[in-house]
């Protein structure tokens, strides 16, 4: 209990206020929502990915699969290009989106940000080749430079706005025309510094500069396949979310450029037949960790709708549809899941043993790897197979491990149902004795 | 008529809480427009409403979003996370109008 008692003092006086800082930093505030805009072409993107990709062998004698099969033979060039003007291209939309929410928090012109740092993107990341832009780095190698880019263009118009380096108009000039040549030194700034950096990047190390951003980061995305920066990561998670802080909202944002940069280079080998790479995606930490949202609450929901008690039979029946679709405040605060010490093992354990078992099925290969990206709103049984590119053994994985949580939070769950009900019990007689102190009086 | 918005991380659970307020305020026969926005979306929505209820799990928010909003003189405050988890729109709707009842 004295471990417990400071794991809890630690994550209240020092995570939490962390975490609180983080999440309201603005250039993660921005990171977050710019990854926002990006997630619909993302999405559909990567379900037509799916739909150029049959689930059926090349040799099906499946009437369906073989009409399929042929199809796709016959047309492949065109019912791929959506995918590559979408998914293919998601960090111009990153870019962008990152550039305009960061642009928004300094209160800053937020489109002609959005704007300037898709130019000093396609400046550093796709040289034009005969009038054709290079789109080997606008899809997952080009994320961090992306978020780079994003972050130094806003920078750089921020400290040029307030040191005053600006064209000025004379007073008599109106404000609208003065703003149209507010952005005019920022553009000229970025030639002057992006554009040499990408040019001696390119001479003197012979890559662009994606290539070389993508070395440096390299080593975070490998160990983000591993299990011990999984658990990691999913622990942060927890223990924010047991002191009552979204914790998703914070790793999460701060996970998804990683997330994106894997199952992109898992798109495109999966779309060229070759072997899937990378193990940790967003599906496998929504619908095999997370099942029905941090803690992976969904079971605790379905062991507490058939309750004794009536408040966590209520509590867990109104919880069960969002639950369904990976939400979980109510659960959460209702039980309440958050700050109960009775809850807090089986809260943490039930995602490390997910993520374990999960880790060692989708490594053997027993469950394929994750290629598409999903809504995290999906219900896990649905989204972890469509993250699989519908592969329904996608679903089973989720299926079991809903059945080992449910054993997890069991005796934990009974043990707390009795607090309740000693409670409940405790009110209800309470409520007795005063109504019979009442009644002789209004008898 | 006044308007109400709560905020949390993607607008999904307070949703469900903005439902039975709405619910609440039917019964109780007034007019308020009570909406569910997510947090990216809190400046633009502090503009046109007139006071904002943060859910319990985005707090580490509140202060940042109230000196927001002190700007345009409107209040923000966190619900309480008991009745945030058991969807009380009376007593959510209770604490937005007090809020109301003192910004006015």
């Amino acid at each position: 209990m004295k471990l417990y008692d400071q794991l809890i003092q630690f994550v209240e006086q020092k995570l939490g206020p962390i975490a609180g800082k983080l999440g309201a930093q603005r250039h993660i505030t921005a990171l977050r929502d710019g990854f926002l805009v990006a997630m619909p072409f993302i999405i559909v993107g990567s379900f037509i990915l799916i739909f150029a990709n049959p689930p059926f062998a090349a040799d099906t004698t499946n009437a369906f699969g073989r009409a399929w099969l042929d199809f796709v033979a016959a047309h492949r060039p065109t019912i791929v290009m959506p995918w590559t003007m979408s998914m293919g291209i998601m960090s111009l939309f990153i870019t962008m989106g990152v550039a305009y929410s960061l642009a928004k928090s300094y209160q800053m012109d937020a489109i002609g940000a959005a704007a300037l740092s898709a130019m000093s993107f396609l400046l550093v990341a796709a040289p034009e080749k005969g009038w054709a832009l290079p789109l080997n780095h606008f899809a997952g190698t080009g994320i961090f430079t992306a978020l780079l880019v994003a972050y130094f263009s806003v920078e750089l118009t921020r400290i040029l706005k307030k040191y005053n380096i600006t064209i000025r108009m004379p007073e008599q000039v109106p404000p609208a025309i003065a703003a149209s040549f507010a952005l005019l030194v920022p553009v000229l700034a970025i030639f002057v510094t992006l554009y040499p950096l990408s040019l001696f990047v390119q001479s003197g190390f012979d890559m662009q500069i994606p290539d070389a951003v993508m070395t440096i980061f390299k080593p975070l995305v490998s160990a983000s396949n591993s299990l011990p920066a999984i658990i990691g990561a999913l622990l942060l998670c927890q223990l924010l979310w047991f002191a009552g802080i979204h914790g998703a909202n914070i790793v999460v944002g701060i996970l998804s450029p990683i997330f994106l940069a894997n199952i992109s280079a898992n798109a495109a080998a999966y779309a060229a037949g070759e072997t899937i790479p990378n193990l940790f995606t967003q599906p496998f930490w929504d619908f095999y960790i997370f099942i029905g949202g941090a803690g992976a609450t969904l079971s605790l929901v379905i062991l507490m709708s058939f309750s004794k008690t009536a408040h966590l039979r209520s509590v867990g029946r109104m919880s069960f549809l969002p639950g369904a679709f990976q939400i979980n405040e109510p659960v959460m605060f209702g039980a309440p899941v958050v700050m109960n010490p009775t809850l807090f093992i089986p809260f943490v354990m039930a995602p490390v043993v997910n993520a374990i078992i999960a880790y060692v099925a989708v490594n053997t290969g027993i469950v394929d790897k994750a290629i598409a990206v999903t809504p995290w709103t999906a219900p896990a049984l649905i989204g972890a197979a469509w993250g699989a590119g519908w592969a329904f053994k996608a679903s089973i994985l989720t299926a079991v491990l809903m059945v080992i949580d449910l054993m997890i939070y069991y005796p934990f769950f009974k043990a707390y149902e009795k607090q309740v009900m000693a409670q409940e019990q405790a009110t209800a007689t309470g409520a007795t004795k005063t109504e019979t102190a009442g009644n002789p009086a209004i008898a | 008529m006044k308007k109400i918005f709560l905020c949390c991380s993607a607008g999904m659970s307070t949703s469900m809480l903005v439902k039975k307020m709405e619910q609440a305020a039917v019964d109780r026969g007034l007019e308020v427009k009570i909406d569910a926005v997510g947090m990216a979306n809190f400046e633009q929505a502090i503009e046109s409403y007139d006071v904002c209820l943060l859910g319990p799990q985005i707090k580490f928010k509140l202060a940042d979003f109230q000196a927001h909003a002190a700007k345009l003189h409107k209040r923000v405050e966190a619900i309480d996370p008991m009745a945030y988890g058991m969807m009380k729109g009376e007593q959510v709707l209770d604490q937005a109008l007090a809020l109301l009842e003192e910004t006015a």
